[in-house]
């Protein structure tokens, strides 16, 4: 048996446990970039700093949970909405599945730019389109008041089909006694859809939701290029505020503080989270 | 609706049809319209009201094309790619076995642990690395550091599928005299092909899409094609033709893996949800 | 022994010729770094894209291989840092801004000096002639006492301004800043826009320092504390914001100079502060439809009189690192000898640093004669601190856009700029221990 999990493991090691190591071992040091001066240890001290002095890390903190929280909520209600439509039955389900498979895969980067040409104040499409329902004109990533919001509608554009998706083979899956028989006690499509579809689901969704939230807990792509954490910090999540500590100020102690902050953070959400769903079992 | 009538044709309603229209416009349009901008001039993308009917040209892909290495790109993209999902799959297919076979679900929590660690977090003591080792602007820098995605993502879905190998038929060929090497080779890998299949493609996607990690580890040699159009945004001022026409010439490859493989990514996607 | 008279003056013959220009000339040995070759790091920028073409002359000149890497500046600026910290970087040149990174890589002990390559004959051109560069590029290459890289090109903050729309309004051009107030007005039945400006916190720091200095402030007092949020400070922060708000395109706060050059490069509005080395830029044939309407004017005065222009200097520095220090040398030499800046000049318009490229007509043949008056005059009296000169350069523009971008937003200005100044202390604090 080693032989079949030996390379994987060593190579899992070598990978990954060397950063992590080295990630803990320089978040409890101090270390502006330069050749001259060596680590100073500093033991609790980064995280002290963050959680008391710095505000901007505060203010990281509660942008990751605040898009973490709408992104995940809205690719919910949306993905599940989707799927029920999807599930009924019509021709060409392969096509469609495959037209919503494109957000998913295009490549983010090349996304994000696109979106924001979209979104531009002055010549985007985006403003057009609302304005021909009355609404509008938006900043939308120029503005601190919407930039969070408007990032989230990128974000669900690309990762409600995921939802979707894995919602909809949830819902193959699904057994087709508790239907029958709730046909014949006379349930209306509604009762079947939430006392019976839903509570079957919950497993799947949630499932699901560990990955979205894991995934929106670290986003960095899409807000890295649109708004760099811009305008000021508005959109500076915890993971674009450790980018910018550590490779553009170059305070690696610091940064790594932080990044034992942010998995904390991520490991504490899919406990949750896998915690609700042995609950639904 | 769960309609309870599985295996009767139903009647489709029309309606469905219409939903779905009013469903896939909001999801292709972003897409229709990077591509419609990149067959644009610079004033017919700066006009306002946005203007939807024009004669295409081509001259924004010729510039693409003409001033910058994108040739050069696409294969960095691709071996790296290949590179990292080969290997990914070469490491992973036994390792996901036997954690399947063995019920090592420990390692399984420890691979999930894994994914939920920021990339961040790998990048600053691999680059630090990599430089020391003057490996920064090589392949096998940028290979390794994707396989941090890759592997885990082999592990985690290839899991789910060797554990539907039925038991049963690994057993009788043990029972035979076949090594374990044997019967994961003869029996377990053909039976799991379609989920191989799903993992190498998403593997390789997501190793296509790759921007972070190509940032900071690439150099100017091994720059693959996210990078190439993150460029696009500097000095050019806003080109947006140009912008547009790259980012198509980018995502254009995946959008199309997507739509022919389309079933085994679904599979490989919702599969590691299901078995989670 | 006696010397005679003919061996004296055979010998006095010799000791002139050797020192005559011309036998000097044929003496300074371009190829003693024959076979080397050099790692370039380059920003994309106007200068990057002028010099490119002449690379293989350098080449063959001096026998020495030139591998250029090219890179969009943040990109850039991260890779040479990066590379620079790990202790074991390949890089020969890169290009610098001292204003900018100097003291920190300086303090890092990652820049070798070039004082005595200078003022050695053997591994300089004799007539290169080092006193031949703008007064205040010298000085921009100097840090702690010692030179640390050669100027390639000079760029104030300037006001530029479209004269056509200037002429039909029969606006005069703005020489102060009350008057610029007064005339970045946006008229409701045209489009466009006052005056467009950068606004994206980091960024935005580099044109708000002109307002900063034009209003008679600065970013550090005598001892070194941040006096940008005194009552003149409070001023400048207070006007760029308001303009940007009033008169300014939507979303200013999110406008690199990529973005507003862009804005006013369409034609779309009628001033536009910023670096005037964005000239190729704005008169790009390919791209700009205001070509030949811009006028290049001199950053406005404050109410104390005092110039807004700041001067900033583009060079290009050596890693003490580098195993090729000579044959960098030749290059960094040759790039800004009179030949290539002459050449880059009257080229593509790139604002060169040499006195008598600037007073050659051939230098001049792309340059607009307000744009050279502007600049000459600009550098004369510009400050070089378009940045404050700390150590974490990068991490105190980033505090002080942040008050910019609160000022453009209307936002409280006042303590905005209190937090910034407050937290530029506690960054240097932490980063300037000796």
């Amino acid at each position: 048996m080693p032989v079949f999990t030996g390379p994987s493991v060593l190579a899992v090691t070598l990978l990954m446990a060397f950063p992590v190591a080295y990630t803990l071992y320089m978040s409890a040091h101090s270390w502006f970039a330069s050749s001259l001066t060596s680590p100073q240890f500093v033991g609790l001290g980064n995280f002290r700093r963050a959680f008391v002095e710095d505000d901007r890390f505060r203010n990281a903190l509660w942008l990751t949970v605040y898009f973490t929280g709408l992104a995940t909520l809205l690719q919910l209600m949306l993905g599940v909405a989707i799927a029920l439509v999807l599930n009924r039955p019509f021709r060409g389900k392969g096509l469609v599945r495959s037209i919503f498979l494109l957000p998913m895969v295009a490549t983010p980067v090349a996304i994000a730019l696109v979106w924001m040409m979209m979104y531009n104040p002055t010549l985007g499409v985006m403003n057009y389109l609302v304005g021909l329902v009355g609404l509008g004109p938006y900043k939308w990533v120029s503005n601190a008041a919407v930039v969070v919001p408007a990032l989230v509608i990128v974000d669900t554009w690309e990762w409600t089909p995921l939802i979707t998706l894995i919602t909809l083979a949830g819902l193959a899956t699904l057994p087709i006694e508790p239907y029958e028989s709730a046909l014949i006690d006379g349930a209306s499509s509604a009762q079947m859809f939430w006392r019976i579809t839903l509570p079957l689901l919950r497993p799947t969704i949630i499932v699901a939701l560990l990955f979205r939230a894991i995934d929106c807990l670290k986003t960095f792509d899409i807000i890295y290029v649109m708004t760099q954490g811009g305008p000021g910090f508005a959109s500076e999540t915890l993971n674009v505020y450790t980018f910018q500590v550590g490779l553009f100020y170059f305070h690696i102690g610091y940064a790594s503080s932080l990044l034992v902050i942010l998995f904390a953070l991520v490991l504490g959400v899919s406990l949750l989270l896998i915690k609700v769903r042995r609950g639904a079992r | 609706m769960i309609r309870v009538s599985k295996g009767r044709r139903d009647r489709v309603n029309p309606w469905t049809y219409m939903l779905l229209v009013l469903l896939l416009v909001p999801f292709l349009f972003p897409l229709g319209w990077m591509f419609l901008s990149s067959l644009k001039t610079q004033v017919q993308n700066t006009a306002f009201p946005p203007v939807w009917v024009f004669v295409p040209t081509l001259s924004n892909y010729r510039e693409v094309f003409q001033k910058n290495p994108f040739f050069t790109f696409t294969v960095n993209s691709l071996v790296v790619a290949l590179g990292s999902t080969g290997l990914a799959l070469l490491l992973g297919l036994p390792g996901a076995y036997a954690i399947a076979r063995f019920r090592r679900t420990g390692i399984a929590l420890g691979i999930l642990t894994a994914r939920m660690a920021p990339g961040i977090g790998y990048l600053i003591p691999w680059f630090i690395l990599f430089t020391k080792a003057k490996m920064i602007d090589t392949y096998t820098a940028l290979i390794l550091t994707h396989l941090i995605v890759a592997l885990p993502l082999v592990l985690w879905v290839m899991m789910g599928f060797f554990e539907d190998v039925p038991g049963d038929l690994i057993e009788s060929a043990r029972i035979d005299g076949c090594t374990h090497w044997q019967a994961f080779l003869r029996i377990a890998i053909p039976l799991a092909k379609p989920g191989i299949v799903a993992t190498g493609i998403l593997a390789f996607i997501f190793s296509w899409n790759n921007f972070l990690f190509s940032l900071i580890v690439a150099g100017f040699k091994t720059r693959t094609l996210p990078i190439a159009v993150y460029s696009f945004l500097s000095y050019e001022e806003i080109n947006w033709g140009g912008l547009t026409a790259a980012a198509t010439v980018i995502t254009l490859p995946v959008l199309l893996l997507a739509l022919l493989v389309q079933k085994h990514i679904v599979r490989g996607l919702t599969l590691g949800a299901l078995k989670g | 022994m006696i010397v005679t008279r003919r061996a004296w003056l055979v010998a006095m013959a010799i000791v002139l010729t050797a020192m005559s220009p011309a036998f000097a000339q044929q003496q300074f040995n371009w190829q003693q770094a024959k076979g080397s070759q050099l790692r370039v790091m380059l920003n994309k920028h106007p200068w990057q894209g002028a010099i490119e073409p002449h690379l293989k002359e350098f080449e063959a000149l001096t026998g020495v291989k030139l591998v250029t890497e090219v890179y969009p500046e943040d990109q850039f600026r991260a890779k040479v840092l990066v590379e620079l910290t790990s202790g074991a970087s390949s890089i020969d040149v890169f290009m610098s801004m001292p204003a900018q990174e100097g003291l920190k890589y300086m303090r890092a002990g990652w820049l070798q000096p070039v004082d005595e390559f200078l003022k050695n004959p053997a591994l300089t051109a004799p007539d290169y002639n080092w006193n031949d560069f703008l007064e205040k590029t010298r000085d921009a290459m100097v840090i702690e006492g010692k030179i640390v890289g050669v100027p390639i090109q000079v760029e104030n903050a300037s006001l530029m301004y479209r004269k056509d729309v200037f002429q039909k309004y029969n606006v005069k051009v703005p020489t102060t800043l009350e008057e610029l107030d007064g005339k970045a007005m946006t008229d409701d039945g045209q489009p466009g826009y006052g005056i467009v400006a950068r606004g994206k916190r980091a960024a935005a720091t580099s044109t708000f320092a002109a307002y900063l200095h034009a209003m008679g402030s600065t970013w550090l007092g005598p001892n070194r504390e941040p006096m940008f949020n005194n009552e003149d400070g409070v001023k400048a922060l207070d006007l760029y914001g308001r303009l940007l708000r009033q008169y300014g395109p939507p979303g200013s706060e999110n406008n690199h100079w990529y973005e507003a050059s862009s804005i006013f490069s369409q034609g779309k509005a009628a001033m536009y502060t910023d670096s005037n080395a964005l000239f190729p830029v704005i008169e790009d044939p390919q791209k700009s439809k205001v070509i030949g309407k811009v006028g290049y004017a001199l950053f406005p005065r404050g109410p104390k009189g005092q110039y807004g222009s700041t001067v900033a200097v583009w060079g290009l520095a050596m890693p003490k690192t580098s195993q090729n220090q000579k044959a960098a040398w030749l290059f960094m030499q040759w790039a800004t000898a009179k030949e290539q800046v002459l050449a880059v000049q009257s080229e593509k318009g790139v604002l060169g640093a040499r006195d008598s490229v600037w007073k050659d007509a051939k230098g001049l043949s792309k340059v607009p004669a307000d744009l050279r008056e502007s600049l000459t005059v600009g550098s004369k009296v510009g400050t070089p601190l378009w940045n404050p000169p700390v150590v974490a350069v990068a991490e105190c523009r980033d505090a002080i856009g942040a008050a910019i971008v609160v000022s453009i937003q209307g936002g409280d200005v006042r303590a905005a700029d209190n937090k910034a100044a407050a937290d530029v202390k506690r960054i240097m604090a932490e980063t300037e221990k000796k």
